[in-house]
């Protein structure tokens, strides 16, 4: 009953438009990042030389890409650390404040954060983590936290009380029901949280821009930007669209791979809604 | 600001005590004098910032220094857009490096801010100091306190395509030589049609038309602020005639639409490149210039003229300091004096067909091998370096006051130019 | 003591020790939010009631003059009136657009499987990356539309989506809508097949018309899935900068200047984090009320 919303014929004819309009964007930036242009890395014939100027630049795409590699996994695992037993402690026990620290932590959504970046700088330089990639990767991770919290408390709250109970009686320590019992149920929220991190730390310029000030510590949305500005005033499209593939690539390929997970991690929390 | 005053003081004081306690031991005096005026070369390493803008160049002098030198300067280059932003969150939060540059446009803000540590009696210690070009030390002086050195020089020329100057009919050997004669020009050039164009300009960008226009008006002898930057003058007779004369070009389509209109400055260079653009103002480097639709023998260069006649330039590019927050000032000293020397700036800028900071070495042997940079070279002492302590927000900002005052000269309404300078005069005086 | 009292103390006990383990497990959020959204957030409170250039820092109270100068300056009230526009119009169009989505790709089989893909595609890209590419896509030196067009003789002159406020803000739309309308799409197909088929099958045994089903049955049990998304909309829309940053820097004509790009502009063209601060101060607590009144408006009336 669902699916006749429509006829076959017209059903086919707009989703189809629809998807090539969603895909001609990203197919464009591709075949743009090797066509030829003037007064880019590719002038004559289709060709790779975007990809060289980039690769070239400046410390070097091996560097940028680690750095970006780096920030991203360590914001993955902080987020997942915080937000597990965050998520659980919300989910499963009732404690006073419970409900206030939980709103505090979905506020950080709501505070435009060029304002909040002066005075994490400011912390980070008397944490000593100034000009980090650990001081950064942290910055990241707690702007991750409201919505990995929130992803995780509506998966631990999906898993039913019984399975968390019968192990209760038999002894268990909550620890040993969170490590043995829970987390295996909620492994497409952990799956969930972990890609949305990947990819707002991947991806992030104004945090690596304000907090990292050395040339081997640049990630690679830093170095795309340079790159995009080098001349002055005058702009290498080519170099830039090579570097949105460059950038997106890893994104589309972990997006791709780990849909049905991740479609499964919104699932729970629509059980209860 | 007056802590600073006090530390440079005091600095001052232990500098000349040292000094004299030097002398008394017996230390030549011509040593001492020596390793005053050069810093120290003692491999250190030093932290330095730059703005994307000016990459290459900044790249090549930097790795000319680390190359020669014990001394070892990291370089991070900062997307421009967002280099005032960086400076600024880490002048709040204590992060400067040891060295930075700015546009010089930017200089008079962060000296009057004490970002910059003084060098005023540095300077003074160079042999050749009198010999450096003057634009950049002066918009890098606050309260008579000198905080920086011409680090790459960047001036505005008009260019012209000789190609399109003979199909239009015009003599490629004679460029205007005055402001109607370039309208004149370009709106030949612009009937040819075919995606040719008589001109171009970055229709909403602040920076591009300080860069391009404010030469015109003072070719004519006629200043665009007065001397301590608190007072417009960007609704004189003169600046209207400038306004007038694109508004004209606009309406007849010698200017290339819409891409004028929108651009807001990242492009503005590209399009002389192309091959499709009769003449117009651009950066006085021929670096790059060249390519398969402009033969490097058809890329004409002329000064910016007046509308009586005349000629002048904007006196732009970087300057550097060191900052106050440097543990390693007299090191960072090595390579700003290194900087302004024969040899960088012979062999390494000259070289690289720049225009150099020494006017006393325009004539040298890589400059006399192509006449434009003869011309380039020669101009620089005929230009002017604007300055304002809130040029930036008032000139560059997207969001200024200057930006709607030439879009309603040009495509709008000019009626309402004389508001739009009292907004200019406004944000000059926060 | 009697067994009645034991049991009820050893009650009492354990929800002792249940109230510490979840204190317990907290602890890292605690920790983590205190000290890098707190703290920096008490600091920007105290900036925006102090006297604070960027570049000298703190010189003292001078409450209530960054609220005042700030609220009369010539760019908030175009910059509030538009940011709150952009918020209507994303808005609509992207949970429209996302519900439209989600209702074509709610079967099963090959192609929808793709078509759920595809459109979900752009969610992986980051918003910067996301405008670089578009900024490319409407140039008129690369951008691929006007050539197109052109060669199909549709138009003479090449368009300019960057051009005129109304084409500004209509391109940035575009970009947004095809960046995020795949999230919206997830997030309401998750909420309509939490709808149980016997749902629906009641209804279409009681008669009830396609139209009638969808708005009786449909849109009520989605309540939840639409609140989510609802939140989530308005409040990234409130905030927009980067989308807005790369592509208009706020132009043509200062048309397209959203609040944060004026607390941007603030903070770092005119060096003045005090101003700075009291926008985000006031915009939070904006934000506050608004997500406050959503969210009660679409609390499911029967769990409330």
């Amino acid at each position: 009953m669902r699916q006749t919303l429509l006829g076959r014929t017209p059903f086919y004819v707009l989703t189809g438009g629809l998807a090539i309009i969603f895909l001609f964007p990203l197919a464009w930036s591709l075949v743009a990042s090797v066509s030829p242009q003037p007064a880019t890395g590719q002038v004559i014939g289709y060709g790779l030389g975007n990809y060289a100027t980039l690769y070239n630049f400046g410390a070097g795409l091996e560097r940028f890409t680690f750095n970006s590699g780096f920030v991203a996994f360590l914001t993955v695992a902080v987020t997942l650390g915080v937000s597990t037993l965050g998520g659980y402690a919300f989910a499963k026990f009732r404690f006073p404040g419970r409900d206030a620290l939980f709103l505090l932590t979905l506020a950080i959504l709501m505070v435009p954060y060029a304002t909040l970046l002066i005075p994490l700088y400011v912390l980070l330089n008397y944490l000593g983590l100034q000009n980090s990639l650990t001081g950064l990767s942290l910055v990241l991770a707690m702007f991750q936290l409201p919505f990995a919290t929130y992803m995780m408390r509506i998966s631990f709250e999906a898993v039913p009380r019984e399975l968390e109970e019968s192990a209760l009686v038999d002894g268990c320590g909550t620890f040993a029901v969170l490590w043995r019992i829970l987390l295996p149920s909620v492994r497409p929220g952990l799956i969930t949280v972990s890609l949305f991190a990947f990819l707002a730390a991947w991806n992030e310029f104004f945090a690596p821009l304000i907090l990292l000030s050395d040339s081997a510590k640049q990630t690679l949305p830093l170095a795309v930007a340079n790159l995009r500005q080098q001349t002055m005033g005058a702009i290498d499209y080519g170099a830039t669209e090579a570097g949105v593939v460059v950038m997106a690539l890893p994104c589309l390929v972990l997006f791709v791979l780990l849909q049905r997970h991740y479609v499964r991690g919104f699932m729970s929390g629509a059980v209860k809604g | 600001m007056n802590g600073f005053g006090t530390r440079g003081a005091v600095m001052l004081t232990a500098a000349v005590s040292l000094a004299l306690g030097l002398t008394v031991l017996g230390v030549p005096a011509g040593a001492l004098a020596q390793d005053a005026a050069m810093g120290v070369d003692d491999g250190t390493r030093i932290t330095m910032w730059s703005r994307a803008a000016t990459q290459a160049r900044a790249d090549a002098l930097v790795k000319a220094y680390n190359a020669t030198h014990k001394n070892q300067i990291d370089v991070t280059f900062v997307p421009t857009d967002d280099y005032q932003t960086k400076v600024g969150a880490a002048a709040a939060a204590g992060g400067l490096p040891d060295l930075f540059s700015a546009d010089v446009v930017f200089m008079p803000n962060w000296t009057s801010a004490g970002l910059f540590t003084d060098i005023t009696d540095r300077i003074e210690s160079l042999p050749f100091k009198d010999n450096i070009a003057q634009a950049a030390i002066d918009v890098s002086t606050w309260d008579g306190k000198k905080y920086g050195l011409p680090f790459i020089v960047d001036l505005s020329v008009w260019m012209y395509n000789k190609k399109l100057f003979r199909d239009a009919g015009l003599d490629p050997d004679k460029p205007p030589a005055t402001f109607g004669e370039f309208v004149a020009a370009a709106r030949a050039v612009g009937k040819l049609g075919g995606g040719v164009a008589g001109t171009f300009f970055g229709g909403n960008c602040g920076g591009c038309n300080v860069f391009t226009w404010w030469p015109i008006s003072w070719a004519d002898g006629q200043p665009v602020m007065n001397p301590e930057g608190t007072e417009s003058n960007l609704n004189s007779d003169t600046m209207k005639q400038i306004y007038a004369g694109f508004r004209e070009m606009v309406a007849d389509g010698t200017v290339l639409m819409p891409d004028s209109e929108t651009e807001a400055g990242p492009t503005w260079t590209g399009y002389f490149p192309r091959g499709v653009i009769g003449i117009m103002p651009m950066p006085a480097s021929l670096q790059g210039m060249a390519n398969a639709a402009l033969a490097d023998e058809d890329i004409g260069v002329t000064s910016i003229k007046g509308i009586k006649g005349g000629e002048s330039t904007f006196v732009g590019g970087d300057a550097i300091g060191i900052s106050r927050d440097s543990k390693v000032p007299d090191a960072a000293w090595n390579f700003m004096a290194w900087l302004v020397g024969d040899e960088a700036q012979v062999e390494v800028v000259a070289k690289g067909g720049n225009v150099v900071a020494r006017p006393d070495l325009a004539a040298n042997k890589y400059s006399s091998a192509d006449p434009r940079l003869v011309t380039f070279n020669t101009i620089a002492g005929k230009g002017q370096t604007p300055f304002a302590k809130n040029f930036g927000a008032t000139y560059n900002d997207p969001q200024g006051p200057w930006i709607p005052l030439f879009r309603d000269a040009v495509f709008g309404d000019p009626s309402r130019i004389d508001a739009h300078n009292d907004a200019i005069n406004e944000s000059l005086n926060p | 003591m009697s067994a009645p009292e034991r049991t009820a103390s050893w009650q009492l006990g354990w929800w002792r020790t249940r109230q510490l383990l979840g204190v317990a497990y907290a602890v890292p959020t605690i920790v983590f939010v205190a000290v890098f959204f707190v703290a920096p957030l008490a600091l920007v409170i105290r900036m925006s009631l102090n006297s604070w250039p960027l570049l000298t820092g703190d010189q003292g109270l001078n409450f209530p003059k960054n609220y005042v100068s700030i609220t009369t300056n010539r760019l908030f009230t175009p910059a509030v009136v538009f940011t709150i526009e952009y918020t209507l119009l994303v808005t609509v169009l992207l949970i429209g657009l996302g519900l439209v989505l989600a209702l074509l790709v709610q079967g099963s089989g090959k192609w929808v499987g793709m078509l759920r893909t595809v459109f979900l595609l752009p969610v992986a890209l980051g918003l910067a990356s996301a405008s670089l590419l578009f900024w490319g896509f409407y140039s008129p030196s690369i951008g691929p539309i006007s050539p197109i067009l052109e060669g199909l003789g549709l138009i003479d002159q090449p368009i300019s989506f960057l051009r005129t406020p109304l084409s500004a803000l209509l391109s940035t739309t575009f970009l947004i809508v095809w960046k995020y309308a795949g999230l919206y799409m997830l997030i309401l197909l998750v909420g309509l097949q939490a709808i149980p088929d016997e749902v629906y099958e009641a209804g279409a045994l009681d008669g009830a018309s396609r139209g009638q089903i969808f708005r009786h049955i449909t849109l009520p049990l989605l309540r939840p899935s639409l609140a989510l998304a609802l939140i989530l909309c308005v409040t990234g829309s409130l905030l927009a900068f980067d989308q807005f940053y790369i592509l208009t820097k706020g132009g043509p004509d200062n048309r397209t200047v959203t609040v944060v790009q004026l607390i941007y502009r603030e903070a770092f063209q005119r060096q003045n984090l005090g101003t700075a601060a009291a926008v985000s101060i006031i915009v939070l607590a904006a934000l506050l009320v608004v997500n406050a009144f959503q969210f009660r408006a679409l609390r499911d009336p029967e769990r409330a």
